[in-house]
């Protein structure tokens, strides 16, 4: 007897899983990194957030009586995500947490993959940055990690107006969160997602442009404001362009909506760099944009075909 | 638009053949879109072959011809590819070929004779839609552009191709009398990159220069879904938009399909009524595709016992259509429509998985030719807020399956579409 369905009989073949997993090698360049950069710290971050991230997953989807949905990989990013994020020296029981609260409070809480308005890593630290606020300010060195706390880069600017060397930007040898110092291995990773097609360009685009146009006009009026290419470089700036404004469920899935949903991430996050309490807006560039998405994805829709 | 996976290969390059020689023909009386034709015979009734079964019944309508020398035993329900079941005429035929002549004195005819004709020949779409091909002819409003619709850009089917290469000659005959009756100042024959050999044979013929054929532009399109849809054609070859709710004459453009052309001039020269067609039957079920003339209303069945057609393995997927848009079939008792353009027999069923949660990567959105949001309609379907609908146009949908066959989470976008809209116009 014939399967009768309704068409179309065939499929591309790109499943939900294989989208997942493509993220996950776009992470490793970043993810080798910070092993060679924080050794032993970054291990057992990493550890510690993927594995809690997957045991809460497993058990809040047996609470729910939902079918464990480990296989979709998407638990494992937000646990791998959080670990990249946060510094590497924060202490084990804070990292679970902030793991424990992403997968609960960033995803299921709203009614699972697929339904969170919030990036569910950003949710994790940004309940850390509320919880532990000190622990979220306190950063180490590459190669140094058994040193006394050193300033990011975006610190030394704000604070103390001291510039860090491009180069050193550009390869990861600075202070700042597990995985985001690294610009090249983020490039890398990023480039792979785009070609593959499995983010889309325009946001991050938007995002990177909007960040240099702003940086450009700023750095022209006083060069303590920083260069763009320090601008670009530094701090959370290229994983939150390429991982966290990228994920499918919290960004606008219209095509003119994703770019306005980078030129405000980045508006955000230049408005915090320059004139915020913190060091660092880019979390809540991401999470603010988030939180219009629905908006932006209403008024932003294709014009019909033909009018 | 959409890349997809063309498989095209091996029926691209098989030569056509024949099979005319059905014992019964089911022939559904709605073979076309608009309302069913009314039987002009009775039971016990002996037909002749051409012999006019059903007449039209209203303005967008058609009529229907016994496609053989036969005794009419039946008329009731039967099995009917897209409608489930329907009336339909049984026939059991009597094995005698008529012979058709070329009538030589074809330029006596009027705009009207010739319109009349093809009515009377009981053309319809052959494209899929079946739409009554004489109200086409005739549009409430001024053509310019007259476009040959030969991009097959359904996966596998390659009747048309076939047509093309080895009917050409005929295909512009059927051109030149649609060209007589609506006077476009515009002929733009178009065609898929993937066809080497009709874009070959339709440059030889424009090298040519018959001056008894219309002088026409070639136009190759890239290979891309759905490249065959009107609105997308008439797109593609003169960048002029349909209007959401509008037809091709809106914009002052005519689409036929490279088979109905072909009919256009068998029913004009031939005087032969529209009785049988060129289908494409593939799939790695069969032992070889094939792309056999067969008559309108022979079973699959039929083509499967006469040994037209073997399988090699047991279908997991029978479809009449393509697999983008086909419908998908539980048995081999459906016959053949006028519309039909191919059959595919699939040895495994992909297409149906366990759907998993939106995650909202927009591929729908990127793909979709008619620039909507599928994802949406989804959603708004599951939720049974169907009166939301309207609001994101579903009216425009042309039901492609490219959101489908992209989506990663298996949703069958399609099917909550269509669901979508019979909900939300019923109120």
């Amino acid at each position: 007897m014939a399967v009768v369905s309704s068409s179309p009989h065939l499929r591309s073949g790109i499943k939900t899983p294989y989208v997942m997993k493509q993220v996950l090698i776009a992470l490793l360049p970043a993810v080798i990194a910070s092993i060679i950069f924080f050794k032993q710290l970054a291990v057992f971050l990493i550890l510690n957030c993927c594995l809690s991230a997957v045991v809460t997953e497993s058990i809040i989807c047996k609470i729910r009586k939902r079918p464990l949905a480990l296989y979709d990989y998407s638990a494992l990013i937000t646990g791998l995500l959080l670990a990249l994020i946060l510094p590497p020296s924060i202490s084990w029981y804070a990292a679970t947490l902030g793991s424990v609260f992403a997968v609960i409070a960033g995803k299921h809480l709203f009614g699972g993959l697929g339904y969170n308005i919030f990036n569910p890593a950003l949710i994790g630290r940004a309940f850390l940055m509320a919880a532990y606020p000190k622990m979220l300010t306190v950063y180490v060195k590459p190669f140094n990690i058994d040193a006394i706390s050193s300033a990011t880069p975006l610190a030394l600017r704000k604070f103390s107006h001291a510039m860090t060397p491009l180069g050193d930007l550009f390869l990861g040898n600075v202070a700042g969160s597990l995985g985001e110092t690294s610009a090249l291995c983020l490039i890398i990773g990023g480039l792979y997602l785009i070609i593959r097609k499995i983010a889309d360009w325009r946001t991050p685009l938007s995002i990177l442009l909007t960040i240099g146009l702003i940086s450009f006009v700023f750095y022209r009026i006083n060069p303590t404001n920083g260069s763009v290419l320090f601008h670009l470089l530094s701090g959370g700036l290229l994983i939150g362009a390429l991982f966290m404004a990228t994920d499918p469920v919290t960004t606008p899935v219209t095509k003119l909506g994703r770019y306005v949903f980078g030129i405000g991430t980045a508006i955000v996050i230049m408005v915090i760099r320059y004139w915020g309490g913190l060091q660092e807006g880019v979390m809540y560039g991401v999470l603010f944009m988030n939180a219009f998405t629905p908006l932006i994805n209403r008024y932003t829709r294709p014009k019909r075909f033909g009018s | 638009m959409l890349k997809v996976a063309e498989r095209k290969q091996p029926q691209h390059n098989i030569a056509t053949e024949k099979a005319l020689s059905a014992k019964k023909l089911y022939l559904a009386l709605s073979q076309h879109t608009g309302k069913p034709s009314q039987p002009c015979v009775k039971i016990n009734d002996i037909v002749e072959e051409g012999q006019l079964i059903a007449k039209d019944d209203g303005y967008i309508s058609s009529m229907l011809h016994a496609p053989s020398k036969a005794k009419v035993t039946g008329i009731g329900d039967y099995y009917h590819p897209n409608l489930g079941r329907a009336q339909t005429i049984t026939l059991d035929c009597v094995d005698e070929e008529k012979k058709y002549f070329e009538e030589k004195r074809i330029s006596d005819f009027s705009k009207e004779d010739l319109k009349t004709k093809i009515k009377n020949a009981g053309i319809v779409g052959m494209g899929g839609a079946a739409f009554p091909t004489h109200v086409k002819l005739s549009p409430p409003k001024k053509i310019d552009t007259f476009i040959i619709n030969g991009c097959e850009c359904e996966p596998y089917l390659a009747a048309d191709y076939r047509l093309m290469v080895e009917n050409l000659h005929y295909i512009l005959k059927g051109v030149e009398l649609i060209c007589k009756i609506i006077e476009p100042k515009n002929v733009i024959f178009a065609v898929e990159e993937n066809s080497p050999d009709a874009i070959k044979k339709i440059n030889q013929f424009k090298s040519l220069k018959r001056i008894n054929l219309p002088d026409f532009k070639l136009a190759v399109l890239k290979s891309s879904y759905p490249q065959g849809g009107e609105k997308q054609l008439i797109h593609s070859t003169t960048s002029r938009m349909v209007p959401p709710k509008g037809l091709p004459f809106d914009v002052g453009c005519l689409v036929n399909n490279v088979a109905t052309c072909f009919a256009i001039y068998e029913a004009v020269y031939l005087a032969k009524p529209l009785t049988q067609r060129l289908v494409s039957f593939c799939g790695d079920a069969l032992e070889t595709p094939k792309n056999i003339w067969v008559k309108i209303g022979t079973t699959l069945e039929e083509l499967f016992n006469s040994g037209v057609l073997e399988l090699k393995a047991e279908p997991k997927k029978i479809v009449c259509g393509g697999p983008m848009m086909g419908t998908a079939l539980d048995s081999l008792k459906y016959p053949i429509l006028k519309g039909t353009g191919g059959f595919l027999f699939l040895s495994e069923d992909i297409s149906v998985e366990e759907e998993s949660t939106c995650i909202r990567c927009a591929r729908c959105v990127d793909v979709c030719p008619m620039n909507l949001l599928p994802l949406e309609y989804a959603k708004l379907t599951k939720k049974e807020e169907f009166e939301k609908l309207d609001n994101f146009n579903i009216v425009d949908c042309i039901e492609c399956g490219s959101c489908a066959y992209s989506c990663p989470a298996s949703i069958p976008l399609v099917h909550y579409i269509k669901i979508g809209k019979k909900y939300g116009s019923s109120k």
